[in-house]
């Protein structure tokens, strides 16, 4: 079994884009949330998400171009343009078919699929514009970033809701553990739109002004977006080419709840922590920060606690949630985590759960509050949890 | 050898509700036919492109499931659920608690039911209150939805991946799956692929240029799919054995498409330890004689022509499920006559390729009990 390290991170978020401004942004507990302005948000009571109000395509992207490409495939091949170049890899070094692109996604194309509905209203169905409906399937994210940096490897778009980064970045690690390739670009992408602004309100999960995780009076998520990707290469790759090594990713363990559409289980997620702590070699002792999955609902956060003092018992880890700053970015999500991880152990502290103003004594953990904290990190949790039951996490540990 | 069994399967076309079914049709089809489809009649309300089809007609999830749970159901997640409930049946898997977060679940789709997704737009764009939708249906909006409910159907705790691979949908699935029970994540994965015949899927077919030869379609095919000394709880039988499953991707698409799919085919021979001369049948996802995109690059990897099958031609453009109805065809077919290896091939419309080779063990395969 190779060993796997992330040599590069590649964040498109509402609180920076590239690895500086946003390891800057986790650091002083910076808000991405602002007012709507991808969709009239007119009629909604809540108004706001945490957009990625700066993003420009064309300052990323090479070869896609964006008039081809919706939304959420520009910010994955963007993100992964990115990683590319933090990376500081050289992709005519790579043997094609040896490098591979894994993402991540809940709606995929969601704001294609919100013009084409506006053209189906407006015109019916036969008013549909043909380009933009090539532009739909949702496996055009991976095949983005395979397009952006030219890779002949598997071209996959994991459709697992909000874990999917996880699920992404997991498979990703059992391709170059097993041999099977020696770099891969994993993440994932999601773009704000108006129908799960609409869903998460009406299911009461949806916060007015800002997301407040692990707060006793945390009122629920904010929709969010961007892409984040990850150049993951088996070490000795990595060694070879002398690349400086952020963190080895550890392994991960995936499990699915099989009892709700939406309701996360409680002793299905900490039997998914301790399935990621076995593949990886760890015990929970080893653990000195979770990047929590962390929505901000009440049910999530109850159930994630619960979770960890099932696992780790009366005195947890740190877990904080960096959906206080980004809001949620759905498929992108654990992959901002894992990015977040990353950095924690590379710049040694822990992002803040910010906008924490009460605590909670039904949840039993420490949120990091507010401040950035310096801390010695050597393995981090990565959560995902999502509907339909889809729990996946990711352990992140320092170089060795 | 590597890859792994099938130790059961089933598929919901437009043939009807599973195997025997599917198996009738092909016997009654003449080689090489292009199927126009039912007529559609009221399926819909709604204007549709064309008046044939491949749909099942009268499909209700109720009649094989009862009514508890399924109320909320999109198409996609009733076929989905009902094709998952007739191939564990039919693999004869026994379960209960011990095995099932050993059974994991992966589903291959374009984007889940694009009908919810843009039904639910639609009410936050049409009623008084964008935000007068239903929260009970909010769930089928996203992508892993049918996946999600097949696994809490059965209780299926293992892992429960969708992928959204379009044409390569059902490739990019057993691939998935082969990786997840190769590296012990799950002993078995009930794996596959399905698509709904909704007005927005014959519409985006008709529109991108899917149904200048065959009509649109929905199916669903789930394959019980399990390591070859796999426990017995699994299902004692062996219906046939995917070699191996490779994907790639040709950016930019043409001649760059063509080398990575015939670089697929040397792949699963490889690993399959198998010789291109054994291969005698090819499924691709064709639906035209004179298309040659995935049969061209294969027969100059194989360096024969093997015959092709192209199901769509039967079954109608089912884009994910597509491949999954292929393999079924394989299975199903009574063709004792034909030994040798099949492949299953895919290429979608960007740069995405993929093939499968398969063993099919005659008469249903040895016992392994």
């Amino acid at each position: 079994m190779a060993r796997v390290v992330v040599t590069g991170v590649g964040p498109v978020s509402s609180i920076g884009i590239g690895i500086a401004a946003f390891a800057e942004a986790l650091r002083t507990g910076r808000s991405g949330i602002s007012p709507i302005t991808s969709f009239d948000p007119a009629g909604f009571p809540h108004r706001n998400a945490g957009e990625v109000q700066t993003f420009d395509p064309g300052a990323q992207l090479r070869r896609v171009d964006p008039a081809h490409w919706g939304r959420s495939s520009q910010f994955a091949a963007s993100a992964a343009r990115l990683a590319v170049a933090d990376a500081r890899l050289d992709l005519t070094s790579v043997t094609p078919g040896r490098a591979h692109a894994i993402m991540g996604t809940t709606s995929g194309e969601s704001a294609v699929a919100e013009a084409l509905t506006e053209q189906i209203i407006d015109g019916g169905f036969a008013a549909q514009d043909p380009a933009l409906l090539t532009q739909l399937p949702a496996n055009r994210l991976a095949n983005a970033v395979s397009e952006e940096l030219g890779l002949a490897g598997e071209s996959l778009t994991i459709a697992t809701a909000c874990s999917a980064s996880n699920y992404a970045i997991g498979y990703a690690y059992d391709l170059l553990a097993g041999g099977e390739a020696d770099v891969v670009f994993a993440g994932g992408a999601d773009s704000v739109c108006r129908w799960a602004h609409a869903g998460f309100y009406r299911l009461g999960a949806l916060a007015k002004d800002a997301c407040t995780p692990f707060d006793k009076d945390r009122a629920g998520i904010l929709t969010g977006e961007g892409g984040a990707v990850l150049a993951l290469e088996t070490l000795e790759h990595a060694t070879k080419r002398g690349a400086t090594i952020y963190a080895e990713l550890l392994g991960y363990g995936v499990n699915c709840d099989a009892i709700h559409p939406v309701t996360p289980d409680a002793p299905t997620v900490a039997e998914c922590m301790r399935i990621a702590h076995r593949n990886s070699g760890i015990s929970p002792s080893d653990v000195d920060y979770i990047c929590a999955h962390g929505t901000g609902t009440q049910v999530n956060d109850l159930v994630e606690s619960k979770a960890v003092l099932e696992v780790f018992g009366e005195r947890p880890p740190p877990i904080s949630s960096i959906k206080s700053m980004l809001g949620h970015t759905m498929g992108a999500a654990c992959g901002f985590g894992a990015i977040a991880s990353t950095i924690a152990i590379d710049r040694g502290f822990l992002p803040p759960t910010v906008n924490w103003t009460t605590e909670d004594p039904e949840l039993g953990v420490d949120p990091v509050p507010n401040a950035a904290r310096q801390a010695n990190v050597r393995v981090v949790q990565n959560d995902g949890f999502a509907f339909g039951g889809n729990n996946a996490i990711v352990m992140l540990g320092a170089p060795e | 050898m590597s890859g792994v069994v099938v130790t059961g399967w089933s598929a919901l076309t437009s043939a009807g509700v599973g195997v025997d079914a599917l198996a009738k049709r092909l016997e009654l089809a003449e080689a090489g036919q292009v199927e126009k489809g039912q007529e559609i009649g009221d399926l819909y309300e709604e204007p549709l492109p064309a008046a044939n089809g491949h749909f099942l007609p009268s499909f209700s999830p109720r009649e094989h499931l009862g009514r508890k749970g399924t109320s909320t159901y999109d198409r996609a997640t009733g076929l989905a659920v009902v094709c998952c409930q007739e191939a564990l049946r039919e693999a004869g898997v026994e379960l209960d608690d011990e095995v099932r977060p050993r059974i994991g679940v992966v589903l291959g789709t374009s984007l889940g039911s694009f009908k919810s997704t843009s039904d639910y737009t639609r009410e936050t764009l049409v009623q008084e209150k964008p935000y007068l939708v239903n929260p009970m249906l909010f769930p089928n909006t996203v992508m892993n939805c049918a996946a999600g409910q097949v696994a809490i159907r059965f209780g299926l705790r293992g892992v429960n991946t969708t992928i959204a691979g379009g044409t390569l949908g059902f490739l990019n699935a057993l691939r998935y799956a082969g990786n997840a029970i190769e590296r012990g994540h799950v002993d078995v994965v009930v794996a596959g692929a399905v698509e709904e015949f909704t007005p927005h899927r014959a519409w985006s077919t008709h529109l991108t240029g899917a149904t200048e030869v065959v009509a649109a379609g929905e199916a669903a095919g789930m394959f019980v799919l399990a390591k070859e000394n796999t426990p017995e709880w699994a299902g004692t039988r062996r219906r046939a054995g995917v070699l191996a499953v490779a994907t790639a991707y040709g950016p930019g698409g043409g001649d760059a498409a063509e080398t990575a799919l015939a670089g697929c085919v040397h792949r699963v021979l490889a690993k399959a330890g198998a010789d291109a001369s054994e291969v005698s049948t090819v499924y691709t996802g064709e639906a035209d004689d004179g298309d040659r995109r995935e049969y061209g690059p294969i027969v100059r990897a194989l360096g024969h022509s093997p015959e092709r099958v192209m199901v769509k031609r039967l079954f109608g453009e089912c884009d994910a499920a597509s491949g999954a109805v292929a393999l079924g065809v394989l299975l199903a077919e009574d063709r004792d006559t034909r030994p040798g290896l099949s492949l299953l091939t895919a290429r979608g419309a960007d740069g995405a390729v993929g093939a499968a080779i398969v063993r099919r063990y005659a008469d249903g395969g040895p016992d392994r009990g």
